[in-house]
């Protein structure tokens, strides 16, 4: 079976849940190559060269056998590639159109998701609600999960969790769809159910990175619900099982820690809290795990050491919100803007596969959470894909002024050309090839009705014939010798072998003949066909040319609108990335500051007990 | 003391507690994202047109010749390069990427050579190297003669799993 598909079942996986590692083909044979075109670009994730594509197809009406997968394809594309009111208004004009259920089912699903990530949660709401019982199970799924964030983004978590219930998902939905009912219920307030499905969830074994970093987000969710609901026994279980090597880990110890503070077993909880402060990271456990160390220490009776930790904290939060300040400097001063543009890719639409790279960012070690968000990550990729439109408009630019100059090479090719062509047109060449044609069949014509083999002599034949007659003549006024006598018999007989012969090849010479007479007639159809065309074209030469002028003239005109109206939505989009990576900045310093002024308090009051207590100096 | 590390712990909950799919964008980001839909919609317009005029002046529908290669199932063969030449003259030699065999294996067709060509019939030979059956080296070539008439000419160097001989087979598709 053939495994070429149409992308319908894809567009809800990587175009509306990029991300997740499902897919599923649906095998179905592409009868356009043009559709195939863009199929092979859609799957590559080049949306512009895609929908390019797709619209110059269209235009030329090489789409026949696709029309009505085309628009899907469009509106999906045009939801990839960012273009949420062209693909709403092209979903909406399907409803319209099309009376199959299957499609209205796909198109309320994909209208729900763009008002959902527009904030419209109850118009998403009212558009999920269209969608039909469906035998799909990828869609049933999809639903599912946008269902539950949207009734998540409405409060009602009751709901959100009912709506993950049983569902009839392809493999490897399972999960996600399990995290978030588990998730759902405990925002509920149904700890126990919760408790139940996520702990489940942290139990199955996971294959692959993506899972595994899902069951470590459902033990660590978990671990502080529970720290937080005050059972930090069960909690530290479930912290626990979060793997070391996970991207979760630094939380988990910190919460560990906790775990066993809260327990009273402050000895414990130094272990995962000295081994938290040894990491050089700079995530807020990291930082929080400098305070927690002292603290424990402090409960635990060891004021000297504890006040020690606290001064290693200081200067901890003392360099860090110097660098901190160096990287808002920079940030400010406009040099992340410029080390953003490394996403510049070369391509456009789908997701940035790779952040731009941190290294020779003064902030970078601080933006990896603001980086990995969907904010920052949407305006990167507006900020690249306005850097490919310009690019690929100045392209253009260039380009453009050659195909002037070709139009201009052309016509003056056909300036130089033109005349000789008219004359050639004027000496009607062609009708007189035609007349000589029919001359010429009149002949054989003529040869076969009177059946005279002379009709189809030779001009050497014809001349020797002709040679002899004329002989024949001047014998025949000569006297009636014996020898003149022997001559005319002679002549006679030299004439009556030239008939026969003649006669002979006749039948031969007329089949040839009649052969080259229906032979000749196509070729001069089709000269005088193109005669015609030529003619056409050099009447319509000129319209041509000077319809391309304005057609170029026009092109270039939008061009050079465009370019600088870009370059401003992409200064806009710069900055607007610039004031998201400044916010995250600013709220880690104000971190840094809180937890530095708490060191100071504490280290402060730890000195005070140090002072008051008999033996002990700081 | 206590209640301070309380604060911290309770945003890093709400942190761990965001839903594992869900995110919507910022009202400030909207204004920028409806000026990029509007750009990135006339670029397009505008990206067509340009294609449309590029089409006409360098490949005229009298003369154009599209070659495709399209990829059915691709068990058998493991595709690394297409070598095309047309009248003897090599047109295209291509180098596939991990990602363009993945979007050829899931359905997509690449147009491998847009071209011109005079009415009348040319001779077009494809090479096709790459992995076949068992990891072996493998290097193929298909020939066929087109006849090129009035309209563009469309071709497809079609890729097909044979199950009967577990073998690839080269077709050549004249649309």
């Amino acid at each position: 079976m053939t495994r070429r598909t149409l992308p319908l079942y894809l567009l809800g996986l990587a175009c509306l849940t990029a991300g997740s590692a499902i897919a599923a083909d649906k095998p179905r044979q592409v009868l356009d190559l043009d559709y195939g075109e863009v199929l092979f670009q859609f799957y590559q994730e080049d949306y512009f060269a895609a929908i390019t594509h797709l619209m110059v197809a269209d235009e030329r009406g090489r789409l026949p056998h696709h029309r009505k997968d085309a628009d899907m394809l469009l509106g999906g594309l045009q939801l990839s590639y960012g273009m949420l009111d062209q693909a709403q208004a092209r979903f909406e004009r399907l409803l319209d159109k099309s009376a199959d259920p299957a499609l209205h089912d796909r198109v309320w699903y994909y209208l729900s998701k763009i008002n959902y990530q527009r904030g419209h949660y109850r118009k998403a709401h009212r558009a999920l609600e269209q969608i039909g019982d469906n035998s799909d199970k990828a869609l049933n799924a999809q639903r599912a999960l946008l269902a539950a964030n949207i009734n998540m983004a409405l409060g009602d978590n009751a709901k959100a969790a009912q709506s993950l219930r049983d569902v009839r998902a392809p493999g490897g939905w399972k999960e996600y769809l399990e995290i978030n009912r588990g998730i759902a219920l405990m925002r509920a307030g149904d700890i126990t159910a919760g408790r139940e499905v996520l702990d489940k969830l942290g139990k199955q074994p996971a294959a692959g990175e993506e899972l595994r970093a899902l069951r470590d987000r459902a033990n660590l969710g978990l671990g502080y619900q529970l720290l937080r609901s005050g059972d930090p026994a069960a909690a530290r279980d479930y912290l626990n099982r979060v793997r070391l090597q996970g991207p979760f880990v630094q939380a988990a110890l910190l919460g560990a820690g906790w775990a066993d503070a809260e327990q009273g077993d402050f000895q414990s909880a130094l272990t995962p809290w000295m081994a938290l402060s040894k990491i050089s990271g700079h995530q807020p456990a990291a930082q929080e795990a400098r305070l927690a160390v002292p603290y424990a220490l402090a409960q635990l009776g060891d004021g000297k050491q504890a006040a020690a930790y606290y001064e290693l904290a200081l200067d901890y939060y003392d360099s860090e919100q110097q660098r901190i300040d160096a990287a808002i400097d920079s940030a400010r001063s406009g040099n992340l803007i410029a080390l953003l543009a490394q996403a510049d890719t070369g391509t456009s639409g789908g997701w940035l596969h790779a952040n731009p790279t941190l290294e020779g960012i003064p902030s970078g070690r601080y933006l990896v959470d603001v980086l990995a968000g969907n904010g920052f990550q949407e305006s990167l990729k507006d900020y690249r894909d306005l850097g490919y439109l310009a690019g690929a408009l100045n392209r253009w630019l260039d380009k453009i002024a050659i195909y002037h100059d070709m139009v201009d090479m052309r016509r003056l090719a056909y300036e130089r050309r033109a005349p000789k062509v008219r004359e050639r047109l004027a000496r009607r060449e062609a009708t007189q090839l035609k007349q000589r044609w029919q001359q010429f069949k009149a002949r054989v014509d003529a040869a076969r009705q009177q059946d005279d083999p002379l009709q189809l002599a030779t001009t050497q034949e014809i001349q020797q014939w002709a040679r002899l007659q004329d002989l024949q003549t001047r014998l025949a006024a000569l006297p009636r010798t014996p020898r003149h006598a022997r001559m005319r018999e002679k002549t006679e007989w030299l004439r009556g072998i030239l008939y026969w012969q003649i006669q002979a090849d006749y039948p031969v010479r007329w089949w040839e003949n009649s052969k080259q007479v229906r032979g000749i007639e196509p070729l001069l159809r089709e000269a005088a066909t193109k005669q015609a065309a030529i003619r056409q074209a050099l009447q319509r030469a000129k319209a041509g040319f000077d319809g391309y002028d304005a057609r170029i003239k026009a092109l270039h005109g939008r061009i050079v609108a465009l370019l600088p109206r870009i370059e401003a939505a992409r200064g806009a989009s710069g900055r607007h990335l610039q004031q998201l990576a400044l916010g995250e900045l600013e709220t880690r310093r104000q971190r840094l500051v809180s937890y530095r002024s708490q060191a100071r308090y504490a280290l402060a009051r730890s000195y005070d007990q140090l002072a008051s207590t008999p033996g002990e100096r700081p | 003391m206590y209640s301070l590390f309380r604060g911290s712990l309770a945003a890093l909950l709400l942190w761990s507690w965001l839903p594992a799919m869900a995110e919507t964008p910022a009202p400030e980001a909207v204004g920028v994202q409806e000026d990029v839909q509007s750009l990135k919609q006339q670029v397009l317009e505008l990206n067509r047109d340009l294609f449309l005029l590029e089409e006409e002046l360098l490949f005229p529908t009298n003369t154009q010749v599209s070659v495709f290669v399209s990829l059915d199932v691709g068990e058998f063969f493991q595709l690394d390069s297409v070598q095309l030449k047309i009248d003897g003259k090599e047109v295209a030699d291509y180098l596939y990427t991990p990602r363009e065999l993945d979007a050829l294996a899931r359905g997509g067709v690449q147009r491998l050579h847009i071209g011109n060509l005079r009415n009348g019939e040319h001779e077009l030979v494809a090479f096709f190297t790459g992995k076949g059956p068992k990891g072996r080296d493998y290097r193929r070539g298909a020939t066929t003669t087109i006849t090129k008439g009035l309209g563009p000419k469309y071709v497809e160097l079609r890729i097909v799993d044979q199950t009967r001989n577990y073998q690839p087979e080269f077709a050549v598709k004249e649309w």
